[in-house]
């Protein structure tokens, strides 16, 4: 009985050591009205925090670990993906120790952190609930692996880590992502978005400019061609990827990179992460025959200056 | 470091429960209430907003209802006192919550929604005034430590402890999801009034 409580004392004082640990890398963002959110040291100078919390450009500070208040300068930021990027001083605090969410599996032991003004870092505790690989989210974004947890995302925890036993930050905890379960941007993600944020101010995504629905050939077409269906050209915007190569509307795509083409998801796939200036390989069935087509990825035209 | 036992906080559970009462209104045990921690000799810390009429009846872990009477309370602090002769329930051990570190195991005892003793657990996030934007019209000001870990009704003014079961604070309610309870040195403070 003696050997259980000093176990779980221990086991308490672990828990309170990662707090610490990945707490030294938190910010409170203070980026909206009343309550602020959380930030995390990603980088050093480079604080990530969610897109939906950060609802003004300017005039942002970020309070620091010792209470501190500083100027933080808006960097971008990625609606898709849920992330937005600070800048702040180099040196003003640790770096975040990143961990390896590949290496988490359901029932693992995960604290989700906030540091939300001058006091210390705040926890919240529970599990790995679901684990994954790569998906698209309900923002259009493309998030490397699926990371779901039972933790409560209370007010201002979002854009904080989730960390486990050691004090390793696995990635950010999204509070608009998240439905019944929370949901964290794994650490994949948030450095891609975040080297491109950096970059450019946005997340540049791949696009070919034209409309398409998933159609089936006629029986004896599908034997001639051995294709089943692909993709009809509805539609070809003047001046994009697609036009550029010559595709014309009422052509069907059948292939994509030599595999057949079995429903819209499989575009949306070779248009997903880094791959504008990338060129696609088509077949193509242009009124009963086939012909190959080869389009260059090109970069979809941001609305509202990538807000 | 040595395996969680799969016991867990079962032995802290089980001693703190033994020191854990029902607090009902009326003196024949009951209606709605609470609960309230047994915390030395005839005393019974619970809060204002469960003892709620001038004599409560205190309900002992072995069922017996014994008569008490609010002999203090602090409706700001919400916290009262019950004196109940001979209920005969062991005092519990008391700890200061400024001594645990965020993260911290803790976990809590009550009677949610009416089930007798029921445990729940999680972690420490604060011991201070709420972060500015958690509303609690002005009291946000006094200290509270937060914790994550589930209340419900029944929980008020029972007991929140640490991993090895001493009392850090009374239980008292949820605000924006986070549960708040009276850390134990305003209670001896407030007890100290009470000589």
């Amino acid at each position: 009985m003696s050997q259980d409580r000093t176990t779980l004392a221990a086991l308490s004082e672990q828990l309170a050591d990662a707090v610490a640990t990945a707490g030294a890398a938190l910010v409170a963002v203070h980026a909206r009205p009343r309550l602020p959110s959380t930030g995390v040291h990603w980088k050093d100078g480079v604080i990530v925090t969610t897109e939906g919390t950060v609802r003004r450009e300017d005039d942002i500070e970020v309070t620091l670990p010792d209470g501190k208040r500083i100027p933080a300068t808006f960097a971008g930021r990625d609606r898709g993906t849920d992330l937005a990027v600070l800048k702040i001083a180099a040196g003003s605090l640790p770096v975040a120790q990143l961990g390896d969410p590949s290496t988490l599996r359901p029932g693992h032991l995960v604290l989700a952190l906030a540091r939300l003004d001058e006091g210390g870092p705040r926890a919240a505790f529970g599990a790995v609930s679901a684990t994954g690989g790569k998906w698209r989210c309900w923002k259009g974004g493309e998030i490397d692996s699926w990371l779901l947890s039972d933790l409560d995302i209370y007010p201002g925890f979002g854009g904080g880590p989730l960390v486990d036993a050691t004090g390793r930050i696995h990635g950010v905890n999204s509070g608009g992502l998240s439905r019944a379960l929370a949901t964290t941007i794994p650490v994949a993600t948030v450095s891609r978005v975040t080297t491109q944020l950096l970059e450019r101010g946005y997340v540049a995504r791949g696009w070919i400019g034209a409309a398409m629905q998933p159609v089936r050939l006629d029986p004896a077409t599908q034997k001639r061609l051995k294709h089943e269906g692909g993709l009809l050209l509805l539609s070809v915007e003047p001046d994009a990827p697609a036009s550029r190569a010559g595709l014309l509307v009422g052509d069907m795509v059948a292939a994509i990179d030599g595999k057949n083409v079995d429903g819209f998801d499989q575009l949306l796939d070779v248009l997903g992460g880094d791959v504008v200036g990338k060129t696609l390989k088509l077949d193509v069935v242009r009124a009963g025959q086939p012909v190959s087509v080869d389009v260059v990825i090109g970069e979809r035209p941001r609305r509202g200056g990538g807000r | 470091m040595t395996a969680t036992s799969p016991a867990f906080l079962s032995e802290p559970a089980e001693r703190l429960r033994a020191s854990v009462v029902g607090i009902a209104n009326g003196r024949r045990g009951r209606g709605s209430g609470g609960a309230g921690i047994a915390w030395s000799g005839d005393l019974f810390v619970t809060s204002a907003h469960v003892a709620t009429g001038s004599h409560p009846t205190i309900v002992t872990p072995d069922s017996r209802a014994v008569p008490g009477e609010v002999v203090y309370r602090d409706a700001e602090r919400d916290i009262a006192v019950v004196r109940a002769a001979g209920a005969g329930v062991p005092a519990v051990v008391t700890a200061d919550p400024r001594a645990l570190r965020s993260g911290s195991l803790v976990f809590a005892v009550g009677h949610p929604f009416g089930v007798r003793d029921a445990v729940s657990v999680g972690v420490l996030q604060a011991v201070s005034p709420l972060p500015r934007g958690y509303g609690l019209n002005g009291k946000g000001s006094l200290v509270w430590i937060q914790a994550d870990v589930r209340l419900l009704p029944g929980n008020s003014g029972g007991p929140l402890a640490d991993a090895g079961g001493r009392v850090i604070g009374v239980a008292a309610m949820i605000v924006s999801g986070v549960a708040l309870a009276v850390p134990v040195p305003d209670v001896e403070r407030l007890l100290s009034e009470l000589t």
